[in-house]
C-alpha cells in the first residue's frame, strides 16, 4: 500500500538532498542548541552546534520504496537506514510512548528488523525461526498467521554466537528468510504457506545460516555462517520464484570457484594473481578456511554490483595457516547477475584476531580530493573505518574509530595495516590487552546514514582481550577455533559508545559513552533524529547533529536489534524495535546489571496513540494463535 | 604430543583409522580393564583431498551403549588422568564449545550442578559417547573409551558432577544431599498400586 506523506515531508531524490532546506536546518540547529543546554547527564563529546557543517556525502535511496513502509532490513539497497518520515521531531520526540507490544516466546538474541509492507508487519524469531504476520489495521496488531519451519535442534549447537537471525526479506508477495539449520525458505506473505524450501548447507558440518536475505529484483542473495567452525564460505544467488540457485561464489579455492575471471581487477597489486584463494594457504587448508558470508549485502543499481564482506579465516589460530588467507576478512564487489568478481579488498591480511569483514557496507557518494567518489564505508571489526572507492576498491580514507592497539595505522600505498608486533597472538602464551577484542570495535550491528548531515551513526565497542592461542584439530561439526580470551573494557571502563562519523575526513564528530555494549542498529530520520539501543535495555533518540540525548526508554531486555520507522494505516508515524538480548552481547553477560533474555517488540508513537485509542475495541481480532516454540529447544544459553 | 599428519603418510592414516575408529566403535571397555596402549590422537589437518578424518558430527544417539548405571570412573581424581582429560578437552575442540574454563559458551556449562542429561560419571560418559540433541557430536566413533573416561575425570574435577550411586536421584533433578521431592518415588509406587485396582482403568495404562 502506498501511503501519502504529510505535506511537510521531504522527498529524497538522488544526490541533491543534503542542501535541500538550509533555512529548515538552521531552525533545527537553534532548537538543538536549546535542548542540548539542558540535556540528560550522559557523558558525551560534541561539536558546537553552530559550527556544524554537513560533510557533503549523499546517497542513492533506490529502490525508493514507499516512504511509509519498511520493505527491506536496511530500508534501501545502499544500506542507509534513513527514513524521510518527519512526524516525530526534535520537539515532540520526548513524548514517545509505547503504543503496543508483541512477545514471540523465543529466548535467543533478537537481531532483526521488522518489515512493514502495506498493512502487515512481518517478524521472524531467532531459532526456531518462527515467522509472524501482524495485522496493523486492527487494534493491537493481532496475528494474521504464523509459520514454524521446525529446524533441527542440532543447529543451536553449531552456531558460535547464539542462535540468532539478523533479518528477513520481502519480495513479490513472499516472505523469504534463512533458517538456522541451513535452509532458505519462502512463504506466501498473505497466507503463511510454504512456497519453497531449499537446503543450502550441511548443518552437521557446522555451517548454519544467520544472515538476512537480501533481495534485488527477482534475485535474492544468501550466504553461510560458521567462521568459527571451519566452514567453506560462500554467497549464492537464488531465484525469488522457485529458489533455484543461479550462481554460487566461494570465498576460497581456485579462481573458478571464487568466480574470479578476466574482469577481476583489484586495486592493489598484492591482491592480484592466479588462484590466490588456494596459494595463500597451506596445502588444502582453504577447504576449511571459513570466510563465511554472514552479514550484510549492499547493491548499487547503477553499477549493477553487490558488495559484501567475508568472515575471519579458520582456524582462528593464525599459526596453523601461514599466508594472506585470501579471501577471508575481505570485501567483494560482484556483478549481481553473473556473480563474477570485479574487485576485492582484504582489510586484515592473515587475520590473527578474528576481525571479520562482514559488517555493513554503506554505499554513499563522497567529495574527496575535489572529486565525487562513488564510495562504500565499512566500520571494520579491526577498528578502522574505511571509505573505499566502490568502483575500484581503492582505500580513500582509513582511520581508527575507537580504541585500538593491534595496528598503528594504515599504509595508504597498499591499504594494509601497520601491525604492532607486541599484539600478535602466541601459542600457549597469554598476550595481554589486545584492543579490540575478537568482536572488534564494531560488530554486525548496522550503522545509519543521514544525507542531511552527511554523517554515519553507529553503535561501537570499547573492549580489549587477553589472548592465549591453542593449536586446533579440524573435526567436522566442532569449533575450529583455538582462541582463549578474557575480555574487558578498554580505557574509560565503558563497554559501549554511540558515535557520529564523518566518512569524508575520517573523524568522529560526537560520541555518547555507554556503560554497556551498544550493539543495536541505528535509524536516522529526516527530522535529524537518530535512534539506537543499549545492551542493558535503554532505547534512545538523539540529535543527529550534536548527539544530545532527547529521549530514553528502558525496555524489558537488552536491545541488539534494529529500530525502524513506518506509517501505520492510521497515518501515524511509529518507531519499532525488538528487545531481547543475546548474540555476541553475551560476552558481557557477567556485568552487574546485565539483563535477562527477552522477546518483545516495542512499538512507539507520540503519546502512545494508536488504533487502540479509538473507542469500541475490547477483544482481539486475531485470526491465528501464537505458535509455541518448543521450550526444550530454547532453554539453552 | 599429537602428530601432524604430513609426517606419517598413508600408513599412519590406516593405522589411525584402525586404532581409533575400529575397535572403539565395536567394543566399550569396562573401566576396570587394563587401559589400552595410548592411542594416536587425530592429526591436525586432513591432507589434501580427504574429508574430515574423524567420523564425527553424526546424529545424536548413533551409537548404543550398554553400561551399568552406577559404574564409577576409575580414573576420577587421578591427577595425571585429569590433566590428560583436560588436554583432550582442548584438543578435541570441546573447549571451543563449552569454553576454555568449561563454564559454557556455545555449549552448556559443565562446572555447575545443572545437568540436562545427568551428572554422574556414566551419564557424562554416555553424553560424550552417544552425542546429544542440540549439537553435541557422538564421540564414541572416534575416541576409545579410555580417552572418554579421562575427559570425564577432568569434568569431575570441576566440582559440579554427582557421585556414581546418585544416578536415579540425579535423573529426577535432585541435588546431592538435598532431595527436592523425597516423596516422589514412594508416591508413584503407591499410586501405581492403587490405580491398578481402580475399576474401569486397567493397570497397563499406567505403564504406557
Amino acid at each position: 500500500m502506498q501511503r501519502t506523506l504529510p505535506p511537510t515531508s521531504i522527498r529524497c531524490g538522488e544526490q541533491s538532498f543534503s542542501r535541500a532546506h538550509p533555512r529548515r536546518l538552521f531552525a533545527a540547529i537553534v532548537i538543538v542548541a536549546l535542548i542540548a543546554a539542558g540535556g540528560p547527564g550522559i557523558a558525551r563529546s560534541a561539536p558546537s552546534p553552530a559550527s556544524f557543517q554537513p560533510t557533503g556525502a549523499t546517497a542513492n535511496f533506490a529502490p525508493n520504496d514507499p516512504p511509509g513502509e519498511w520493505r527491506r532490513q536496511a530500508h534501501d539497497y545502499a544500506n542507509t537506514r534513513y527514513s524521510t518520515l518527519d512526524q516525530i521531531t526534535q520537539e515532540n520526540v520526548g513524548r514517545l510512548r509505547v503504543a503496543w507490544t508483541f512477545s514471540d516466546g523465543t529466548q535467543y538474541g533478537h537481531e532483526g528488523a521488522p518489515l512493514v509492507i502495506g498493512d502487515t508487519m512481518y517478524l521472524v524469531t531467532p531459532f526456531p525461526n518462527i515467522a509472524y504476520a501482524l495485522d496493523l489495521s486492527k487494534p493491537g496488531s493481532p496475528i494474521e498467521w504464523s509459520f514454524d519451519p521446525a529446524p533441527t535442534p542440532m543447529a543451536v549447537g553449531k552456531v558460535c554466537c547464539d542462535a540468532v537471525l539478523r533479518g528477513w526479506a520481502y519480495a513479490d508477495g513472499k516472505l523469504i528468510y534463512n533458517v538456522l539449520d541451513g535452509h532458505t525458505i519462502a512463504l506466501d506473505a498473505k497466507t503463511g504457506k510454504l512456497v519453497w524450501r531449499i537446503k543450502m548447507s550441511n548443518v552437521a558440518s557446522g555451517a548454519t545460516m544467520t544472515m538476512p536475505v537480501m533481495v534485488v529484483g527477482n534475485k535474492l542473495f544468501v550466504g553461510n555462517s560458521g567462521g568459527e567452525m571451519g566452514v567453506y564460505g560462500w554467497i549464492a544467488a537464488l531465484d525469488v520464484d522457485t529458489g533455484k540457485e543461479l550462481w554460487r561464489a566461494y570465498s576460497m579455492g581456485a579462481d573458478d570457484q571464487v568466480k574470479i575471471g578476466p574482469d577481476f581487477k583489484p586495486f592493489y597489486p598484492w591482491l592480484r594473481g592466479k588462484n590466490l584463494g588456494v596459494t595463500t594457504w597451506p596445502a588444502g587448508a582453504w577447504k576449511h578456511g571459513g570466510a563465511a558470508v554472514w552479514g550484510w549485502i549492499s547493491y548499487d543499481p547503477l553499477l549493477n554490483m553487490i558488495y559484501y564482506g567475508t568472515s575471519n579465516p579458520s582456524p582462528r589460530v593464525p599459526s596453523q595457516r601461514p599466508g594472506l588467507n585470501l579471501w577471508s576478512s575481505a570485501v567483494f564487489a560482484r556483478n549481481a547477475d553473473t556473480g563474477m568478481a570485479k574487485w576485492a579488498f582484504q582489510f586484515t591480511p592473515h587475520d590473527q584476531w578474528d576481525y571479520d569483514a562482514t559488517n555493513e557496507n554503506v554505499l554513499i557518494d563522497v567529495p574527496i580530493g575535489g572529486k565525487i567518489h562513488r564510495a562504500l564505508v565499512q566500520f571494520n571489526r579491526n577498528g578502522f573505518a574505511y571509505t573505499l572507492d566502490r568502483e575500484t576498491g581503492e582505500v580513500l580514507v582509513a582511520k581508527p574509530f575507537g580504541n585500538i592497539n593491534w595496528a598503528t595505522g594504515i599504509d595508504m600505498k597498499t591499504g594494509q595495516p601497520i601491525i604492532n608486533p607486541d599484539k600478535r597472538p602466541k601459542l600457549g602464551v597469554e598476550v595481554p590487552n589486545i584492543c579490540p577484542t575478537d568482536i572488534g570495535v564494531k560488530d554486525w550491528q548496522p550503522s545509519a546514514f543521514s544525507p542531511r548531515t552527511g554523517l554515519l551513526y553507529a553503535g561501537i565497542f570499547n573492549i580489549c582481550m587477553d589472548l592465549t592461542d591453542h593449536e586446533q584439530s579440524y573435526i567436522a561439526g566442532t569449533p575450529y577455533d583455538g582462541m582463549e580470551m578474557k575480555r574487558h573494557a578498554g580505557p574509560g571502563g565503558n563497554w559501549g559508545e554511540f558515535m557520529a562519523w564523518d566518512p569524508v575526513h575520517g573523524k568522529k564528530v560526537w560520541s555518547i559513552k555507554e556503560k554497556f555494549m551498544t550493539m543495536s542498529g541505528a535509524l536516522a530520520t529526516a527530522t535529524d533524529l537518530v535512534f539506537y539501543g543499549t545492551v542493558d535495555g535503554w532505547f534512545r533518540a538523539v540529535n543527529a547533529r550534536t548527539g544530545a540525548v532527547l529521549w530514553s526508554q528502558k525496555l524489558g531486555s537488552g536491545v541488539i536489534s534494529q529500530p525502524i520507522t513506518y506509517l501505520g494505516p492510521d497515518g501515524r508515524q511509529y518507531i519499532a524495535v525488538a528487545s531481547g538480548v543475546g548474540g555476541a552481547a553475551m560476552v558481557s553477560a557477567k556485568m552487574k546489571g546485565f539483563p535477562a533474555r527477552g522477546n518483545t517488540l516495542y512499538v512507539f508513537s507520540i503519546d502512545g496513540a494508536s488504533l487502540e485509542t479509538s473507542p469500541g475495541f475490547k477483544t482481539t481480532q486475531s485470526t491465528a494463535p501464537a505458535t509455541i516454540p518448543d521450550s526444550s529447544n530454547t532453554s539453552r544459553q | 604430543m599429537y602428530c601432524k599428519f604430513s609426517g606419517y603418510g598413508w600408513a599412519a592414516l590406516g593405522a589411525f583409522a584402525l586404532i581409533v575408529c575400529g575397535p572403539a566403535r565395536a567394543q566399550t571397555r569396562a573401566p576396570d580393564e587394563k587401559p589400552l596402549a595410548q592411542p594416536a590422537i587425530p592429526p591436525l589437518t586432513p591432507p589434501e583431498g580427504l574429508p574430515a578424518l574423524i567420523p564425527l558430527g553424526e546424529a545424536a544417539g548413533a551409537y548404543a551403549l550398554d553400561l551399568p548405571d552406577d559404574v564409577p570412573n576409575l580414573l576420577q581424581g587421578q591427577p595425571g588422568m585429569v590433566a590428560e582429560g583436560h588436554r583432550r578437552f582442548i584438543e578435541m575442540n570441546c573447549a571451543g564449545c563449552h569454553g576454555y574454563d568449561a563454564a559454557g559458551a556455545m555449549g552448556p556449562n559443565l562446572t555447575d550442578k545443572y545437568w540436562r542429561y545427568g551428572g554422574t560419571p556414566v551419564q557424562i560418559f554416555k553424553s560424550i559417547y552417544e552425542g546429544r540433541p542440540g549439537g553435541m557430536p557422538a564421540w564414541g566413533g572416534a575416541l576409545p573409551a579410555q580417552e572418554i573416561w579421562k575427559i570425564v575425570a577432568f569434568i569431575e574435577s570441576l566440582g559440579g558432577t554427582y557421585p556414581a550411586d546418585f544416578y536415579h536421584q540425579a535423573r529426577q533433578g535432585d541435588h546431592q544431599g538435598e532431595l527436592t521431592a523425597p516423596e516422589v518415588m514412594p508416591t508413584i509406587s503407591a499410586t501405581a498400586a492403587t490405580s491398578a485396582q481402580m475399576p474401569n482403568r486397567p493397570a497397563a495404562d499406567l505403564r504406557k
